[in-house]
């Protein structure tokens, strides 16, 4: 290990953390499910509320492509990248691992995201549609959640548990 | 509808089967755990 493997991999694990942290916040203030109704509406937030809103969604969501990229930089640089996402020989654990976080972006950039910004008001919605996106975006993110918990058991096994899977 | 992953405990229920599936899988693809 030298030090840009170090340097990528303490940047890997940041991200991630900014990532996966937002989502668990977001667990700990909404343990349930409350939905929207037709009269929560963004209208009376300030331009100032809705620019710090568009921030930390913003920081997330980057996190989780920097947290996606260095991963997969650091598998390439060892040469592990194919075997890794061909689940070959031991590069398996590491591989699923990488899949489910692969996973786990394309939901915040592709389920997510797109509903969130409704919900959010960043976009316009009808309040019907707001309610549905709403429910969308608890599920999408809450797929997240519990996809980080085998996400971080793999990432950990790979270094620390390998014998496991003899 | 209701789902496990409305609650924080169905959620984390969630997680924990599926990491002991995905164990499993990963355990078989590397040939592991057979007996002797």
């Amino acid at each position: 290990m030298d030090l840009l493997d170090l340097v990528v991999r303490w940047i890997h694990l940041v991200a991630a953390i900014v990532w996966m942290g937002h989502n668990y916040v977001n667990v700990v203030l909404r343990p349930t499910y409350q939905p929207l109704t037709v009269n929560d509406t963004p209208e009376s937030r300030s331009e100032r509320f809705m620019t710090y809103l568009f921030r930390e969604h913003a920081v997330f969501r980057y996190a989780s492509i920097v947290a996606w990229l260095t991963g997969s930089f650091l598998l390439w640089r060892r040469g592990w990248l194919i075997d890794a996402f061909t689940l070959t020989s031991y590069h398996a654990v590491i591989g699923m691992g990488a899949w489910i976080g692969t996973i786990m972006m394309l939901n915040v950039w592709f389920v997510l995201w797109p509903y969130q910004k409704k919900v959010l008001g960043f976009v316009p919605a009808a309040p019907e549609e707001r309610v549905r996106a709403g429910r969308i975006t608890f599920l999408s993110a809450r797929v997240n959640t519990a996809l980080s918990i085998p996400l971080l058991f793999f990432m950990l096994a790979s270094q620390h548990g390998l014998s496991l899977f003899r | 509808m209701k789902t496990p992953l409305d609650s924080v405990a169905g959620t984390v229920a969630c997680g924990v089967a599926l990491t002991v599936i995905l164990f499993l899988v990963v355990r078989f693809l590397m040939g592991g755990g057979s007996a002797g």
